[in-house]
């Protein structure tokens, strides 16, 4: 809580300790008129920062009223009080010892002034470390959100790189496909066309075994473009469904439905990161004896579903995991949500690149 | 000065305000004078309490404006809350003064005994002034009309009764009268009181001071911009 409505208050208090003194005393009209104009001072104070100087004028009106009532030195609390808000109690230091000695009996005035002292350097304090936790705040704020920034930039570059990689390969294939069992397709094609117009028996028969030859040596280019292509670590639903296999002893349901080959290799990425997530909540925090997922491949959009039959109570706030997994869903323009009702139920939506996207279309060429 | 305008026509297109700013006053005027107790004809006498109701009557509009969005929508049109204030208030200060003007010119003319009447608009005008304040600083804390009103009118009730309005200052026992100076209806009857029997000149202009005083209190209190 901020310590300014404490301040405001002790000032409204100073003024009603004078009016509670002023009635106790002769109650002379004439006097009201320093309550009220001191009153003025602490109500602009408390619309308006008003610079330290104008403790000067609590002093003046304090001042003007000396010589008629005792009650004025007292009034003087408050500029002695503003002083050490600013930082000047130096200044007010002599204030009070000079009209201390003024006034004759220094008994309860002395401890009043300085109360009014000492709350005045406690409130610049707290002022000052309220306005440095919220620098600190905003300054942490604004790492944050660069942070947040970053992230989506990285994001956007993997999904990028990706799609580079993926051009590469295809590139590659074709490449491979072109120079090698291109070249000797073409070469059997020509065989054969040129078999037609052979008379020799044996040239007839060593054109056809060219022919073989090059087939054959085809279906091995073939093969090996095949099983190059062909990852080592396994992607995609196959990469699901061995972490799936991890969590045997859980009971898992695995249904999937749609057409996997839309998911994009980062989009695939997110939802092993979020059933892997799941899963080990599931085995770490839940008494859940069942869990159904459920891989939804629509028109425009993927679902994971991880339902489970836990019966624990909420714990609370999602723990980090979930919270980054939830900024990476959001970064792909979907969501991740968790709601608990028969067992804890996670969804995870990212919508899916539309079919022949332009860029798609102009990479082919 | 649109805003001044504005506030002017819609002060007085309600009925209800028509009656409090138009008939009330002018009823006061007619209104019997006491023997013993106040000096003053009836209708002077409470017109404090009637100033403090057309006051919060008037000042309902800064609600009306508040609750239905207009402060919000004049937040960021180019007009400061400054001048939407002091234009509002400069319409119902002209108001409360032409009442107050109407009701000791209509006072002298129909023959009653004020005193000194001059002074006493003088006294009139600083009462308004401070009530106008009052009732700025009160539905400054308000959301809704209906409450504010409500509320206030026990104040009202409660300013008059200790502020001597209702039974004669003497009444009050010993430490309550001292307390009750605190009141900003107290000094209207302070004032009241020298107008018919005379006295120093100083203390009329000490009411007067006091009054003037409060009404800055207050305006500074009730001029802090609230958007819901």
């Amino acid at each position: 809580m901020s310590p300014v409505p404490y301040v405001q208050g002790w000032r409204f208090l100073q003024i009603v300790a004078l009016i509670h003194l002023w009635i106790a005393g002769d109650a002379r009209p004439s006097l009201f008129l320093l309550i009220l104009l001191l009153l003025i001072l602490v109500c602009l104070r408390w619309r308006f920062p008003l610079p330290p100087w104008t403790a000067a004028l609590d002093i003046g009106a304090a001042a003007l009223f000396m010589p008629f009532t005792p009650l004025a030195g007292y009034a003087l609390a408050l500029p002695i009080f503003e002083l050490a808000l600013a930082g000047r109690w130096l200044l007010a230091l002599p204030l009070a010892a000079g009209l201390l000695l003024a006034q004759g009996d220094p008994a309860v005035g002395l401890w009043f002034f300085a109360a009014s002292l000492f709350f005045g350097g406690f409130a610049r304090v707290s002022l000052r470390n309220e306005r440095l936790y919220q620098q600190e705040v905003d300054e942490q704020r604004k790492a944050r959100q660069e942070l947040e920034r970053f992230r989506t930039e990285l994001l956007a570059a993997g999904r990028a790189s990706a799609h580079q990689a993926e051009l590469m390969e295809r590139y590659r294939i074709a490449r491979q496909l072109h120079d090698h069992l291109g070249h000797d397709l073409t070469g059997a094609s020509l065989a054969l066309q040129a078999y037609d117009y052979v008379k020799e028996p044996e040239e007839a028969a060593k054109l056809l075994a060219e022919v073989r030859r090059r087939i054959e040596r085809s279906t091995d280019s073939l093969r090996e473009t095949v099983h190059n292509a062909t990852p080592v670590a396994r992607i995609g639903i196959e990469r699901l469904e061995q972490v799936v296999q991890g969590y045997g002893e859980l009971g898992l349901h695995f249904v999937k439905t749609g057409d996997m080959q839309r998911i994009q290799a980062y989009q695939w990425d997110l939802l092993e990161s979020c059933l892997k997530e799941a899963l080990t909540n599931v085995a770490r925090h839940s008494n859940a004896t069942e869990v159904r997922i459920e891989l939804q491949t629509g028109e425009a959009i993927v679902r994971l579903l991880v339902q489970d039959n836990g019966t624990l109570p909420d714990t609370g706030q999602p723990g980090t995991g979930l919270k980054n997994l939830q900024l990476r869903a959001r970064a792909l323009g979907g969501s991740l949500s968790i709601s608990r009702g028969q067992g804890v139920l996670l969804v995870c939506v990212i919508p899916l690149e539309e079919r022949g996207e332009p860029d798609e279309a102009a990479d082919r060429g | 000065m649109t805003i001044f305008e504005f506030a002017l026509k819609r002060s007085f297109g309600n009925p209800t305000n028509l009656i409090f700013l138009s008939l009330f006053p002018l009823a006061a005027i007619f209104l019997p004078q006491s023997e013993l107790w106040p000096a003053l004809p009836y209708g002077y006498h409470y017109f404090g309490i009637l100033l403090l109701f057309v006051a919060i009557r008037l000042t309902a509009i800064l609600i009306e404006d508040r609750t239905s969005g207009i402060v919000k929508r004049l937040a960021v049109a180019p007009i400061t809350h400054f001048s939407y204030l002091s234009q509002n208030l400069l319409a119902f200060a002209c108001i409360l003064v032409l009442q107050c003007t109407v009701v000791v010119a209509g006072g002298v003319l129909y023959g009653q005994e004020l005193g000194q009447p001059l002074m006493l608009l003088v006294l009139y005008v600083s009462f308004a002034f401070t009530a106008l304040a009052m009732a700025v600083a009160w539905v400054a804390l308000y959301r809704s009309k209906e409450i504010a009103f409500l509320v206030y009118m026990t104040i009202i009730v409660l300013l008059s009764l200790l502020g001597g309005m209702l039974f004669p200052v003497e009444m009050i026992p010993e430490p309550l009268s001292r307390v009750i100076m605190v009141l900003p209806t107290y000094w209207l009857t302070d004032g009241m009181a020298w107008v018919t029997s005379g006295g120093d000149l100083l203390d009329f202009w000490l009411a007067n001071g006091v009054l003037w005083l409060y009404t800055i209190i207050f305006l500074t209190l009730g001029s802090v911009r609230k958007i819901h």
